[in-house]
């Protein structure tokens, strides 16, 4: 893996844009969603936005292949990645984003909120999950962009 | 006048302070900014094209408003990093055409409006005419080519590579 993502410049350039193309994806997608289920644009019903969801979810396939392959590929070693600390919180806002998402849909929540007709008020504890979620996404990405400036987080912290 | 640029304060402050308020947390900004403005365009031009088609398309517009979010978001973000390495920035070709390519996009949502949304008897009827899935095709062209251009201003010396300009790696 390393061989081949350090072959050319071009290969790492290519896979960091994917993986923005997949952070915007889950951002337009889970993230309007949320906001739905909050309460904004209540003339969509929430069931509308269903078969945009598949979208996401390969986004976050094509972020989960090029995440480990910039991890297995970093000519410093992967442990440029697992030793820093603004890495191992992603990692964590992921786990918690994925633990809230499996809550949603394994309680009758997900069923009761996409019942919510247009202009209908989704159940309070899926507004707890959506608020939830967009923090969770909204640490995810910083910690992802603080990975390059961790120095700036250490100190933040006083470690 | 970049001189000036860079040699403000808050150039200054972006560019050098220590602080996890500085560089790192304007350049998140930056980063939730495009997620908001590409994945919301996309989820407008999906639609167009006939992804999620009980989204009514009256309702479809509203998400302008978080496209706008998005961009205010990232026009302030972006002249701070603007400022911050004001002689860098301007000399790289992947920021002009970043640059263009966001300006085009913007234009192009502007068209949606006049020339699609504005058609009231189509859009209450769930109607997508020609115009409007081309406008959403040109939009998805527009946003995905700036987050391309975007990302290359991370590799200057790549892409002078590519256009035989002095300071490029081979």
């Amino acid at each position: 893996m390393q061989a081949f993502v350090n072959a050319h410049e071009w290969i790492w350039s290519v896979l960091q844009m994917i993986h923005y193309v997949g952070m915007s994806l889950i951002v337009g997608v889970i993230g309007t969603l949320d906001l739905r289920i909050l309460g904004m644009f209540r003339s969509i019903p929430i069931a509308a936005f269903r078969p945009l969801v598949p979208w996401a979810v390969g986004g976050f396939f094509g972020n989960l292949l090029t995440g480990i392959m910039f991890v297995t590929g970093k000519d410093a070693g992967p442990s440029y990645y697992t030793d820093n600390l603004s890495f191992r919180l992603k990692m964590v806002f992921l786990l918690v984003a994925f633990i809230n998402l499996l809550i949603f849909q394994l309680s009758h929540l997900e069923k009761r909120t996409y019942a919510t007709p247009a202009g209908g008020s989704a159940p309070a504890a899926a507004k707890a999950v959506s608020a939830f979620s967009l923090v969770a996404w909204l640490l995810v990405i910083f910690f992802g962009r603080t990975m390059q400036y961790n120095d700036t987080l250490l100190l933040f912290l006083g470690l | 006048m970049l001189d000036y640029l860079q040699n403000l304060a808050l150039a200054e402050w972006v560019r050098s302070s220590p602080s996890l308020f500085a560089y790192s947390t304007v350049l998140t900004a930056h980063g939730v900014g495009l997620g908001i403005v590409v994945g919301v365009n996309t989820v407008i031009a999906l639609r167009l094209l006939g992804v999620a088609r009980d989204i009514p398309l009256a309702a479809l517009r509203r998400l302008y408003g978080m496209v706008w979010i998005g961009f205010f978001i990232n026009l302030v973000s972006g002249l701070m990093l603007f400022i911050a390495e004001a002689h860098t920035m301007a000399a790289m070709v992947a920021f002009w055409a970043k640059l263009l390519f966001v300006a085009l996009g913007m234009v192009v949502a502007e068209l949606l409006k006049r020339f699609y949304f504005k058609d009231l008897a189509s859009v209450q009827a769930g109607v997508v005419t020609r115009v409007g899935r081309n406008l959403a095709i040109l939009s998805l062209g527009c946003w995905y080519l700036a987050l391309i251009a975007g990302r290359l201003t991370a590799y200057p010396d790549m892409v002078n590579g590519w256009l035989h300009l002095s300071g490029g790696s081979t």
